[in-house]
């Protein structure tokens, strides 16, 4: 499934909320969102990259080259001090947005 | 600040974000193959579903570029709207940024068109001026005999020319009234040496550089302008010099100016001449240009071995003779050196103020922007970026005032221009994009200091959310920085005060000395002559006798003389002369001054004779007066009349005929030394007549200018002024440069002061509410005051203190230019200390006036 509007906005913090869990690169990144939404997430190198570089120019990831066991030089991203208290900012933000849009489209029981 | 790492590394990016898509394509084959596929089929799928790599690459390129882009786009519209919010508060930091810069750049220019750039020859480097002195009778230097220059030029290896010139005023009699002109003679080879062609015509030809060739004569640009109005066709054309006619050949180009900047005519001498074969003639100033990559020592060790092989080949003549070689950019600005530094360091230093100023006023203003610092730092702002901001408002503001301050440099440069007397190289001044550079440099440094200490603190995360917070119900606010930075200005102003009181203190004691002489109601003026006529030594001293006598005539005159120099501003000559006799010891050395005046030379200038007669008015270089100084010295048990002095350098032995008083003939600041002189008129063809007249001396100008017609019709009148004026003109530089820093001390002070109340009112209103609680628990408005007062009072003792010690410290630069007054002078010092704590006093006066009338009811009820 291709993702959608609301998704696009919202990947600042997917990807915030899983490099919290450890640093990764980016193609690890996608599999991992693949795999934590059970398949309903999939994220394209084509608005992936941009995201994560864009979330290193703001300073909350930052990227480190390392070789992995193939020899091959891969950057991994790790979330920055800045980054973490994004993600706590941003989440308490969805938490909210979410509920209330929950709330009026979500019809309350009884 | 992550825009900066793009900035730099671009092609690293590049090449990471390529291996970086590569991975990941790299990684989805695999898993493809991984499921079954083959490989080419799994690349094939990968590339389909992948899209563009390279679009990819660009979003992400894009994606940094706008970060950057945005970043500073957003700066710039926040600084400007910060500027606007509080406009009175942005004029006056623009203008203060303003006056600052724009001085610093004007001062600049003059130190970088003076001392920094080269002289506008080509290769200027290698241009030395030369002079012959006596090693034996340490003499001062010397003009070089003709003979000896084309030796010099002849047997060197370290020179690729030599040539040389000398100066004097003659008349132009083509016109109904003379008119004069100063001619520079000048040896073969002298434009060659400087490297400069005629903008018109030619240089001279061989053969109008032998004795008895054709005459020939290059003129300047100026007198081209003025008399022939930059007629193409002046090729050719005669002018007469005294009595001969001349074509001119040449007109050389504005720019050249050597051997000074009011030469009309280039005239050339020939070398080969019999009068100019006479080794014991002083002529020519050398000017030489060295070969390429010599350096002066290797230069003067050269012309060593020259001089020192002519010694040996003219023993009696050149025995004891050597070169002295200077560079010739030395020669022209030394002089100016010491004051254009101090020039600057004063400016600099006035600038350091005015960003003080200014940061602190920025400072004062981070209280009221906490609530919104504390808000972007919420949104997830990094502390670089709100750093940025304020550097980016810093610049904003220092930019603007910098642009302002090239208006103010462009009036600087136009009062430089205007002492073009007092300094050299005045006319090289000028606005170019150097100074644009300069100013732009000065623009960032001021950006720094001021922008970044606000910078930093109010980035502080602490600041933010603690004043944000808890600003409203904040009781006490400590300002210490700001008042540091009230300090540091105290104490640079108080330096600079220091510095313009002790020039000034110095300027009060030159005033109150006495010169030795009257310079009141005496007027100078000079007749052109030409230095052929030192030839018939008799026929020279009719015609100087004769004009004397006239000019003594002339209704209004009460006496008149001659002097080779001018009194009061001569510069002095001193040299070694043996007493001859058995009354004084053969083996004591004397030097002395050495002057040469003709007339009524002493009652002109009312120097008071003291023993003996004045000059004997019928007899040349027979006779000699000396002053006090000279006689107590050499003579100090018995009379000095009746000696005779052995002047070793001419045959003559003067004998000594009467003493006067001491004069300070080489300027106020110079107390009299043992001075002769020299009864005779024959020692310039051109020398100063000096009169003393009833009442304004320029009211006999006219009069004056038609006896000297009726006698010498064929000579032109030149250089007439009061005695004053002259004095006045040789003392401008130092009267220029005690004005100036004396105006930066005052604007220093003033910053100062301004800095002072606008902290303490800031600290008022900061504190209100505790004042209010003070007042409502008992505490007098007296007190209230005493306490603020206390608080700027105390700052300011301790900016005081600081300024007089760097003072006093710095007041050796100053060593050579004080006069009579000691550079720790106690009286400036303490004037200085007690005008800047009382200033201090009154500037703190009134913001504690106004917490002291506090209303504590009206402070609390707004709570």
């Amino acid at each position: 499934m291709k993702p959608n509007d609301l998704v696009q906005g919202t990947l600042s913090l997917l990807i915030l909320r899983i490099l919290s869990l450890e640093p990764m690169h980016g193609w690890a990144l996608s599999q991992r969102l693949k795999q934590m939404s059970k398949d309903v997430l999939q994220v394209g190198p084509g608005s992936l990259y941009p995201a994560l570089h864009k979330l290193e120019q703001e300073g909350w990831v930052t990227a480190e080259w390392l070789t992995s066991e193939t020899k091959r030089r891969v950057k991994f991203y790790s979330l920055t001090k800045e980054g973490r208290r994004q993600l706590n900012a941003q989440t308490a933000d969805w938490k909210r947005l979410s509920g209330a849009i929950s709330a009026i489209v979500i019809p309350a029981r009884g | 600040m992550r825009w900066l790492k793009f900035f730099f590394r671009k092609s690293a990016i590049e090449k990471e974000l390529n291996s970086e898509i590569r991975f990941h394509l790299d990684s989805v084959t695999q898993e493809k193959i991984d499921a079954g596929l083959p490989p080419e089929e799994a690349r094939r799928l990968t590339m389909l579903e992948f899209g563009g790599a390279e679009q990819v690459k660009e979003e992400c390129r894009y994606a940094h570029r706008l970060a950057f882009v945005e970043t500073t786009l957003a700066n710039l519209k926040a600084a400007v709207r910060f500027m606007r919010k509080s406009p009175g508060f942005s004029i006056a930091i623009i203008l203060t940024l303003a006056l600052g810069i724009g001085a610093n750049s004007a001062v600049f220019s003059a130190i970088d068109a003076i001392l920094l750039r080269p002289l506008p020859y080509p290769n200027a480097g290698e241009l030395v001026v030369l002079h012959q002195y006596n090693r034996a009778s340490k003499d001062s230097s010397r003009p070089i005999a003709p003979v000896r220059l084309e030796e010099w030029n002849k047997y060197n290896s370290a020179f690729q020319a030599i040539a040389g010139s000398y100066t004097q005023d003659l008349s132009e009699t083509s016109g109904t009234v003379p008119e004069r002109l100063a001619e520079a003679d000048v040896t073969p080879r002298f434009l060659q040496v400087l490297g400069v062609a005629p903008e018109l015509g030619r240089d001279f030809t061989p053969a109008e550089e032998r004795f008895g060739g054709p005459s020939a004569v290059l003129i300047s640009d100026r007198f081209w302008r003025r008399r022939f109005h930059a007629d193409a066709n002046v090729l050719g054309k005669r002018i007469r010099i005294e009595s001969s006619s001349v074509p001119i050949v040449g007109v050389l180009p504005a720019s050249f100016q050597f051997p000074d900047k009011d030469i009309d005519l280039w005239w050339p001498v020939p070398m080969d001449a019999p009068i100019a074969q006479n080794r014991a003639y002083t002529w020519f100033t050398g000017i030489g240009r060295m070969k390429p990559g010599i350096t002066l020592a290797q230069a003067r060790a050269d012309l060593d071995t020259v001089q020192a092989r002519l010694g040996r080949q003219f023993p009696q003549t050149d025995k004891d003779l050597a070169a002295r070689i200077q560079s010739l950019k030395e020669t022209i600005v030394a002089g100016s050196r010491r004051s254009l530094w101090i020039l600057f360091g004063s400016v600099t230093l006035l600038l350091l103020i005015a960003c003080t100023n200014i940061a602190a006023l920025l400072l004062s203003r981070i209280t009221e922007r906490a609530h919104e610092i504390s808000i972007r730092y919420s949104l997830g702002a990094g502390r670089g970026s709100i750093i940025g901001q304020f550097l980016t408002e810093a610049l904003v503001l220092a930019l603007a005032g910098s642009v302002v301050g090239l208006a103010v440099a462009a009036a600087g440069v136009r009062v430089f221009h205007s002492l073009a007397k007092a300094l050299p190289r005045v006319e090289e001044i000028t606005l170019d994009w150097r100074l644009a550079l300069y100013t732009l440099c000065c623009a960032i440094l001021a950006t720094a200091l001021c922008g970044l200490v606000p910078a930093l603190i109010a980035s502080r995360r602490s600041i933010s959310s603690t004043l944000a917070s808890h600003g409203r119900t904040q009781v006490s606010a400590r300002a210490s920085l700001q008042w540091t930075l009230v300090g540091v200005q105290v104490a640079l102003a108080v330096t600079l005060l220091v510095g313009a009181g002790l020039l000034l203190r110095s300027f009060q004691e030159l005033g109150r000395v006495s010169p030795g002489f009257d310079p009141n109601h005496v007027l100078t003026l000079r007749i052109s002559g030409n230095y052929g006529e030192t030839n018939d030594q008799k026929k020279m001293f009719q015609r100087m006798k004769n004009t004397v006598g006239a000019l003594a005539t002339v209704p209004g005159v009460e006496s008149a003389a001659i002097s080779a120099t001018v009194p009061g501003a001569g510069s002095g000559f001193p040299i070694e002369i043996k007493a001859a006799g058995s009354a004084v010891s053969p083996s004591r050395k004397i030097t002395a001054d050495e002057k040469v005046v003709y007339g009524a030379y002493f009652e002109t200038m009312r120097i008071p004779l003291l023993a003996g007669n004045t000059c004997k008015k019928d007899t040349l270089w027979t006779t000699a007066v000396v002053n006090r100084s000279f006689a107590e010295t050499y003579f100090p048990n018995q009379t000095a009349i009746g000696h005779h002095l052995q002047i070793t350098s001419f045959d003559a032995k003067p004998e000594i005929v009467g003493v006067v008083g001491d004069a300070r003939e080489n300027g106020l600041n110079h107390p009299a030394v043992p001075t002769f002189y020299w009864c005779s008129s024959n020692a310039d063809p051109s020398p100063y007549f000096l009169l003393r007249v009833r009442g304004d001396p320029m009211k006999l100008a006219n009069a004056l200018r038609r006896e000297i017609h009726r006698i010498e019709p064929s000579r032109s009148v030149f250089e007439m002024m009061p005695l004053s004026e002259r004095l006045s003109e040789s003392n401008a530089e130092n009267r220029f440069r005690t004005l100036l820093l004396a105006l930066f001390a005052l604007t220093a002070i003033s910053l100062a002061a301004i800095g002072l109340y606008g902290t303490l009112s800031y600290l008022v209103a900061r504190r209100n509410r505790e004042i209010g609680l003070r007042m409502a628990l008992g505490a007098l408005p007296s007190q209230i005051r005493a306490r603020f007062l206390a608080q700027g009072a105390g700052v300011a003792l301790l900016g005081c203190v600081a300024g007089l010690v760097i003072a006093a410290a710095l007041s050796r630069l100053l060593a050579g230019m004080l006069y009579e007054v000691s550079r720790l002078d106690p009286l400036t010092y303490i004037a200085v200390a007690t005008g800047v704590l009382v200033l201090a006093a009154a500037a703190a006066a009134l913001p504690a006036g106004r917490a002291a009338h506090l209303d504590p009811m009206q402070i609390l009820r707004h709570e």
